[in-house]
């Protein structure tokens, strides 16, 4: 055991952390069944990508079906099961296996200094899950896919078509899968962290991760219950949700928000975790207020779990709880608004870069207050009153996950491909994509908000003639988004064939994942680094030791195949 | 040697003694973190059919049991339920000094207590099978009554079946020597599922019996 | 003696040897701090609690208007 450099705290889990075993080298395990967990944060980005790009089709037909009053393609039954599909697939196969899994994965164990998760074999099952339950998933539409939206009501859903059954399976399935990576995350975080990474020293990406965790494994069960409900209502006839049985579809309503409002907050912290990354890296600065958004991100987490009702202002909730739950919504504006101002003080007299993941970085800080602020308007109950079922909503909560988090994961995806491939991609494309994206997105969603005021229902297959030309507008706008998505593809494509070579750093960031080189090695480190303060002072030195280049350091060499220590 | 981290150089003679000492409690650590947060997150799924127990319950007040048909609903046994939790819950305690034996390291206490618990568990679920038998509220799916019942007592049914083999498989790795005195996972794990599984119980017994 | 009466007789029996067996190992875990230990306190403690319930409905002041059966 090598000596302790004066003033380090050796953190006390740094014995298990250095522990290596041998690569693997056979294809199967190196690739398909792979226990390290960058390959597997990889196989979670080319699964949700695949999802994506599908679920991004199923909008593009909601859209086009939308030129004209009558609807211009689909029967009013296939519209239901495309906007149902559309959103199911965006929020559980899209948003949060990327934001947690994907980049969770692939980035936070480098951030903390480990080689690995706590759990190597239970994030393998937690992907593999992924894709079967996407399978699962896309497949009822060879048996009649659900119909009630993403939010599956009762009555409605169960009256649904067959395919609902196999819609709560793989949400079940995914959800289980969330469920382990929420556990694997937090023991990770909790105690793999490389001696003197105190928690006030993680970088806010891994804060990000943390405060996501209890939302995973404590929310996700409850809709874990209320699908097997479901499920099992509609199979075996035991009465739950059915009102003529004695049963209540508000039951659903309570059990299905108590999850689904922590989980957009699954959908949003993972992304600011990003933003807090991207920003300070590309304004050269020291992140602003990092206490305070670190320790937002906890507290936004916490207080989800108390306003679910927000959803059911409309829905025949006992008068007297309206007021708390509008108060306890408009209150977690508050850590929200904390962290967009530490963000717009980050960039703030900054020489800002304008590379790509910057300027998404930005893009995401005006968009996700835009959709922030109509949230706020949503949670005001006698607003939501004439808000509630229109497009307003919709237009809300695109404003907060195409705005916010989709826009969030573009910027992180662009920041960390260097990392991933060890290739750059092609700066001007990338901006000229932000820019489709980004006047796309606002002109796709912009005149929904208005369309929503007049009056105009979500998830109805016509409408009145009266609002065409606005549809019309974010249909073709809704084309322009979808150009750059292709060009997005195009971007990662060209990259990987003709990317400059990136070398470790390419930002000149100081986590510790740009320490080691592009794509990272099997083991991340030769050695674990120890840390010494936050990553964000630019100009001050490094602040970590022992990495590959101090000298006189012993490195850590395979041990054994199998874990020669028995832990039962 | 210049300024250099902690770092132990894991060659390949290094194994056994101390080192292996603190990997094992590390990695222990780290798992006993991760069963417990799997617990939370059980006690969850547990919690979220409670409320739609009490939810469903309050939407027909004052009449509970409900009337189907124009027919009042019995009460559920208490008596038998009272005698059939205490057996779950002298499984419990017998769990927690099969563990506390094997920690003092007398394997055939170990092995009595472990028997007993095992026993005990299996007589729980076959007074559960008694207790579905006799139970005169319209079956799983006649009414609300009995979709929470069945559902909530089946799904702590399923934990104890589950448990019951859990604690088989772990008393058979004690025979082919897995654990040791200072090494003993698993057997920390299974108690406390065992006795996560008998307060659900509690809550149950309450819920249904009494209130 | 019916069956019921048998049974409430039993139960309250059986109550008070597990409630005082879950004293016995609550106070032998009780100087222990690791988290399975901590967490076994708090489940010891309320399998105890569950033997007081046992103890009321064997008497049956739970459930309040008598038990069925
Ligand atoms: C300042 C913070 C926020 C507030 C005050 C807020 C408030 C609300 C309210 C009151 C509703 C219910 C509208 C209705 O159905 O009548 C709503 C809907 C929604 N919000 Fe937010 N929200 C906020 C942030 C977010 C974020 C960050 C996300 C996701 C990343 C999000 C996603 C959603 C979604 C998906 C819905 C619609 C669900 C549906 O009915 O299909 N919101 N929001
Ligand atoms: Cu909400």
């Amino acid at each position: 055991m090598a000596t302790v450099a004066p003033g380090v705290p050796t953190g006390p889990y740094h014995a298990v952390l250095d522990h290596i075993h041998p690569e693997p080298t056979s294809f199967i395990r190196k690739y398909i069944f792979s226990i390290d967990a960058k390959v597997i944060g990889m196989q979670y980005f080319i699964t949700g990508a695949i999802f994506f790009v599908i679920a991004g089709l199923l909008a593009e037909i909601i859209r086009t079906q939308l030129l004209s009053p009558h609807g211009a393609i689909l029967s009013a039954a296939t519209y239901n099961s495309v906007y149902s599909m559309h959103g199911s697939a965006m929020v559980w196969f899209v948003v949060i296996p990327l934001l947690t899994g994907a980049f969770g994965n692939f980035v936070m164990p480098m951030q903390i200094g480990a080689r690995d998760v706590a759990f190597p074999w239970l994030n393998l099952v937690a992907f593999w899950l992924f894709p079967v339950a996407g399978v699962i998933l896309f497949s009822s539409f060879l048996v009649g896919a659900p119909d009630a939206g993403w939010t599956e009501y009762p009555p409605i859903s169960l009256q649904g078509p067959l395919g609902t059954n196999l819609w709560c399976i793989a949400v079940f399935l995914i959800g289980i899968s969330s469920t382990m990576t929420g556990i694997n995350f937090m023991v990770t975080i909790y105690k793999m962290r490389a001696p003197g990474m105190t928690f006030t020293r993680m970088p806010l990406f891994v804060w990000g991760q943390f405060a996501t965790t209890p939302l995973l494994f404590i929310a996700t069960t409850a809709l874990g219950a209320a699908l097997a409900a479901l499920f099992i209502e509609r199979v075996f006839g035991v009465p739950f949700y059915d009102p003529k049985r004695g049963g209540s579809p508000v039951l659903w309503q309570h059990m299905f928000w108590f999850y689904s409002h922590p989980a957009v907050y699954i959908m949003i912290i993972p992304g600011f975790g990003i933003i807090s990354e991207v920003l300070p890296t590309f304004a050269r600065k020291p992140i602003f207020g990092y206490k305070m958004i670190a320790f937002s991100s906890v507290a936004i987490s916490l207080l989800s779990f108390s306003v679910w009702a927000h959803h059911m202002f409309t829905s025949g909730m006992v008068p007297w709880l309206q007021l708390p739950f509008m108060i306890i919504t408009m209150v977690i504006a508050i850590p929200t608004g904390v962290k967009i101002f530490s963000w717009m003080a980050t960039l703030w007299g900054g020489s800002i870069n304008w590379k790509t993941p910057a300027l998404y970085a930005t893009g995401f800080l005006i968009t996700f207050t835009y959709g922030g602020l109509t949230g706020f308007f949503l949670a005001a109950v006698p607003a939501d009153y004439h808000e509630h079922g229109t497009y307003f909503v919709v237009a809300h909560f695109h404003y907060v996950l195409y705005g916010g988090s989709i826009m969030s994961m573009f910027a992180g995806i662009y920041y960390w491909w260097p990392k991933m491939t060890g290739r750059m991609y092609n700066e001007k494309l990338g901006q000229l994509q932000f820019w489709l994206t980004f006047i796309g997105f606002n002109a796709t969603f912009t005149p929904m908000h208005w369309l929503g005021l007049l009056g105009m229902p979500r998830r109805v297959a016509t409408y009145d003639p009266q609002f065409q030309f606005w549809n019309q507008f974010a249909s073709i706008s809704s084309y322009v988004m979808a150009l750059g998505t292709v060009l997005f593809f195009y971007i990662l494509f060209d990259s990987l064939r003709n990317g400059k070579k990136a070398g470790p750093n390419p930002w000149g960031a100081r986590t510790l994942e740009w320490m080691v080189s592009s794509p990272p090695p099997y083991y991340n480190f030769k050695k674990i680094p120890a840390v010494l303060a936050a990553p964000y002072d630019f100009g001050n030195p490094l602040p970590y030791l022992g990495l590959d280049a101090a000298p006189g350091a012993t490195e850590a060499t395979p041990t054994s195949a199998s874990h020669p220590v028995p832990t039962y | 040697m210049a300024v250099s981290v902690a770092v132990h150089g894991h060659g390949p003679d290094d194994h056994g003694g101390h080192d292996d000492d603190i990997i094992y409690q590390e990695t222990r650590d780290m798992r006993l973190m991760g069963f417990v947060l799997f617990l939370v997150s059980d006690v969850v799924l547990f919690s979220s059919y409670i409320f739609a127990y009490i939810y469903l319950r309050n939407s027909i007040q004052p009449t509970w049991p409900p009337i189907v048909d124009g027919h009042q609903l019995p009460r559920l046994d208490t008596a038998f339920a009272a005698f059939n939790s205490v057996v779950l819950f002298g499984s419990g305690v017998t769990m927690h000094f099969a563990l506390e034996s094997w920690k003092h390291a007398n394997k055939p206490r170990f092995n009595t207590f472990m028997w007993l618990t095992i026993f005990l568990g299996l007589g729980f679920l076959g007074g559960q099978g008694y207790e579905y038998a006799h139970a005169q509220i319209g079956g799983w799916s006649g009414n609300i009554f009995g979709a929470s019942f069945f559902t909530l007592t089946g799904m702590h049914g399923i934990h104890v079946f589950l448990g019951v083999c859990f604690l088989f498989a772990l008393w058979i790795q004690t025979q082919r020597g897995v654990y040791t005195e200072h090494r003993f996972f698993g057997l920390t794990a299974g108690t406390l599922y065992w006795h996560f599984v008998d307060v659900i119980w509690v809550v149950l017994f309450f819920l249904f019996y009494l209130w | 003696m019916d069956l019921a009466t048998i049974e409430k007789v039993v139960a309250f029996i059986g109550a008070l040897v597990v409630f005082t067996f879950a004293l016995i190992g609550l106070k032998g875990e009780w100087h222990k701090k690791g988290l399975d230990d901590n967490v076994t306190k708090v489940l010891l403690g309320l399998m105890a609690f569950g033997c007081v319930l046992v103890v009321l409905a064997s008497f049956g002041v739970l459930p309040r208007g008598g038990g069925g059966a």
